[in-house]
């Protein structure tokens, strides 16, 4: 085992734990989601560090595949954050509660 | 392995340090910055792994497209407020932060336990890109074509949630120069 395997999957671990603090202590949306953006680097990380451990190539896919999501996310996501700050002059997570139970 | 555990000592610092800007910068602008800072560490990292086609896509996609989108929409919202945590979300930042540990000791003992199964292998060789385009192109043919299924899909999105309707009629319209001028003062 390759000492780097392991620190790499150290830093994605500690990458993806910063993400989940970041989503639980943001209020603002695009905060949210730059942390988002985060966790799904931290996986990313992970997926090139298995794949470059075991030789194998899946994990450049999956990578791509990642990649491509996360792209349509931000585009979708921030159309509609834009969309809600037309309406609601802001947009604090917490405050648009519209869908409440 | 001198050199080897000094890179990767800098590139960790890097790394975490400028997620931690992401994660403590008040100013959503200065947390975007450090998103790229982030992206960019993370590129080094993968060229360091020797998975070079990632790193191209990781510069391209992340480091330039989609970081670049981020910042157009903060420049939109005209978001120059800063963060400010009212009384009600106090306690629960220590709450998020003990579940975020808690996770983290969650990850580290997995990563522990991986790392006793991995020993005594010797490392294998690193994967190329016409590798990676063969398999695209084959076993992960169809998934491939679905991205491009799923990117035409939030393109469309994106334009419907985007786009302005006239409260009174239900028509679209595009604000004139003015009116968005004036919106944004």
């Amino acid at each position: 085992m390759e000492p780097t395997f392991l620190y790499s999957l150290i830093l994605s671990a500690t990458l993806f734990t910063i993400g989940i603090v970041g989503v639980m202590w943001k209020r603002n949306a695009i905060s949210l989601f730059m942390n988002v953006e985060l966790m799904l680097n931290a996986a990313n990380l992970a997926f090139v560090a298995f794949s470059r451990e075991f030789g194998l190539m899946q994990g450049g896919a999956l990578v791509l595949f990642i990649m491509t999501v996360a792209a349509a996310e931000a585009g979708v996501g921030l159309a509609i954050f834009i969309a809600i700050y037309r309406s609601r002059r802001h947009i604090r997570a917490d405050e648009i509660d519209l869908l409440r139970g | 392995m001198g050199a080897d555990i000094l890179v990767y000592a800098v590139l960790y610092a890097v790394t975490v340090g400028a997620a931690l800007g992401v994660l403590l910068n008040k100013d959503t602008v200065k947390s975007a910055m450090c998103l790229v800072l982030v992206m960019i560490a993370l590129a080094g990292h993968y060229l360091y792994l020797g998975q070079e086609f990632v790193f191209a896509i990781q510069i391209i996609v992340y480091a330039g497209a989609i970081m670049v989108l981020f910042l157009f929409a903060i420049m939109l919202l005209n978001m120059r407020e800063r963060e400010v945590t009212p009384w009600y979300l106090r306690n629960s930042r220590f709450v998020g932060g003990a579940f975020a540990l808690a996770f983290f000791i969650l990850l580290a003992v997995g990563i522990n336990t991986f790392g006793t199964i991995g020993e005594g292998r010797s490392p294998a060789p690193a994967p190329s890109i016409p590798e990676l385009a063969t398999l695209l192109t084959t076993k992960y043919s169809l998934p491939f074509l679905l991205t491009s299924v799923l990117l035409l899909v939030a393109v469309i999105g994106a334009v419907v949630m985007g786009r302005r309707t006239d409260p009174e009629t239900g028509e679209d319209y595009l604000a004139d120069e003015g009116e968005l001028l004036q919106e944004s003062l």
